[in-house]
């Protein structure tokens, strides 16, 4: 049987959502052949600069929940871009890295002064002139890159307080607790109880859907549309998906959704195909 | 080795100061030597619930300055030994003192004690940060209500990312005739969602009030009291011994087939 509750009655079309993710909006870790690539985020984004502490804050969390794809004593280039680093911001990105067994070896930057410090400091220095082609392609052309990123694997807790964006599939071995959120380009795994608030499809991608162990979000989010919690908690909880169907937001039980849902391209959402409500043997 | 720990909870009027006082008290009744730091400067209660407000002569801002030695600002408990309190400044502000400071004074602190419980301010701001800068613990206080359970899961993110890992949980003032009713979340509730290990149930009890204001750690009584008993259970769950919890509800339950019994019901 298909349990399938509509959300679509809370539905707002014309809520306001989420700004596209930049890929230069937060701290990156990237591996690029045998390197590792630490991507920070630009002090002159549009949306709200990250201050110095927030950067590093953020720094930390995602060394801590990410798993770990890279081996110990591994070097890293520092991606700095235009951002400018003073000597005892380095040292403590350095000091960062090396909690986690990870050595500092290269800065990549276009502003003269972080190449100084830098060098002061024994790193190695790649400088890019402004307006040179930028060591990322993809960080320079966000919106031209049809790829999404590799999906972002966490494996813990998503705590109150804490923001994950991410240009791709977010997947979190962990529970997303409320208060906290999780917003992807791509799909959204909750391998625990989703309790936060949970955006798949950020760019736009109405194909995107949310999976979860347990259902219990404070709100739901796909593409453009919105859900809110139904006011009645169910008795009890099986790993459901959320989906963009006719009606707004549906959840499927997760078991079957693969097997009786289809995506439909003329009507831009997931049909039910293949019923099996009412199987005959 | 001593230990370091941080009594901290993100929202405010939840028992942290309450928790700090009883569980240094009961942390001394056991024969450790305990040094307890107050770093909510400006608004300074320690020293009031351990009822050495007339005792304080020099804070940790006078031994910061350079204008007394460590071992001068500790103040001495009236009657336990091996309990002192490092008292914050009440005439300064959080932003007076730097993380930097905060970690050489405890750090100095921390060669002649078994414990450093550090009392720490309401908030998420500087205060906070003073207060967890030398932590290697933290106690997380929290009451069974939802902005007391979100600031407290926010706060644990924060130490998490700070690299303070090990965490317990203190639930404080839980009312079991409310949770069986239904009108209160459990203490499962509370533990599912913070996932962090449990180390103390604190009943609501008047006797805390009432020990607070005295200015008279619970333990310190010669009647056993619930509170006062969970106080001492959470300090010998510290030192590593296995002590099962106290079953609140049943002794509610006891407690009201006494009386029924007393009145002939």
């Amino acid at each position: 049987m298909v349990l399938e509750t509509d959300l679509a009655a809370n539905m707002t079309s014309d809520v306001a959502i989420s700004p596209a993710i930049s890929h230069s909006s937060q701290v990156r870790l990237k591996k690029e052949g045998k390197n590792l690539m630490l991507l920070l985020p630009d002090e002159t984004d549009s949306k709200g600069e990250l201050s110095w502490s927030e950067t590093w804050q953020e720094l930390k969390h995602r060394l801590k929940s990410r798993e770990q794809f890279w081996h110990n004593g591994g070097s890293v280039s520092l991606v700095a871009k235009d951002r400018l680093l003073d000597s005892r911001q380095l040292h403590t990105i350095a000091e960062t890295l090396k909690e986690v067994e990870l050595i500092l070896a290269t800065v990549c930057t276009n502003r003269r002064q972080t190449a100084v410090a830098a060098a002061t400091a024994g790193y190695s220095v790649e400088q890019n002139k402004p307006g040179e082609a930028s060591l990322n392609s993809e960080a320079k052309n966000p919106n031209t890159s049809e790829l999404m990123a590799e999906p972002l694997y966490l494996r813990n807790t998503i705590r109150s307080g804490v923001e994950v964006r991410h240009p791709g599939t977010i997947i979190i071995c962990g529970d997303l607790n409320p208060g906290g959120s999780a917003i992807a380009d791509g799909d959204l795994f909750v391998w625990g109880r989703l309790r936060g608030v949970a955006h798949a499809g950020s760019a736009g991608n109405r194909k995107s859907r949310i999976m979860a162990l347990q259902m219990e979000f404070t709100q739901l989010r796909i593409a453009d549309q919105v859900a809110r919690a139904p006011k009645v908690r169910p008795e009890s909880f099986q790993p459901e998906t959320a989906f963009i169907s006719n009606k707004g937001i549906s959840l499927a039980r997760s078991d079957s959704f693969g097997k009786t849902y289809a995506f439909s391209v003329d009507g831009n959402y997931w049909q039910e195909t293949n019923s099996i409500k009412n199987p005959k043997y | 080795m001593s230990r370091i720990i941080v009594v901290t909870s993100g929202k405010g009027g939840v028992g942290k100061t309450t928790v700090s006082s009883n569980l240094g008290a009961a942390l001394a009744k056991l024969n450790n030597k305990v040094a307890l730091v107050d770093a909510d400067f400006g608004l300074r209660n320690l020293d009031l619930l351990l009822g050495l407000e007339e005792r304080v002569v020099y804070t940790a801002i006078d031994v910061l300055a350079g204008e007394c030695r460590l071992a001068q600002a500790l103040v001495k408990h009236k009657s336990l030994n091996g309990l002192v309190l490092l008292p914050a400044a009440q005439n300064r502000n959080k932003e007076s003192v730097s993380p930097d400071q905060m970690k050489k004074i405890i750090d100095a602190l921390a060669k002649g004690y078994d414990y450093i419980i550090v009392d720490s301010p309401a908030g998420i701001e500087l205060g906070f940060r003073n207060a967890i800068v030398a932590a290697k613990e933290a106690l997380i206080v929290t009451t069974p209500e939802i902005a007391a359970v979100r600031d407290a899961d926010r706060v644990i993110g924060l130490l998490e990312a700070e690299g303070v890992d090990n965490i317990h949980l203190i639930v404080n003032r839980v009312k079991p005739k409310m949770v069986q009713d239904n009108k209160m979340m459990s203490v499962e509730d509370v533990l599912e969602l913070l996932g962090v290990p449990l180390i103390g149930v604190v009943p609501d009890d008047e006797k805390v009030i009432v020990a607070t204001n005295k200015g008279e750690p619970l333990v310190i009584g010669e009647s056993e009291s619930i509170p006062g008993m969970t106080f001492l259970n959470i300090a010998r769950r510290l030192g590593g011994e296995k002590v099962p919890f106290i079953d609140l509800m049943n002794l509610n339950e006891n407690l009201i087939s006494r009386l029924r019994r007393i009145f002939g019901g």
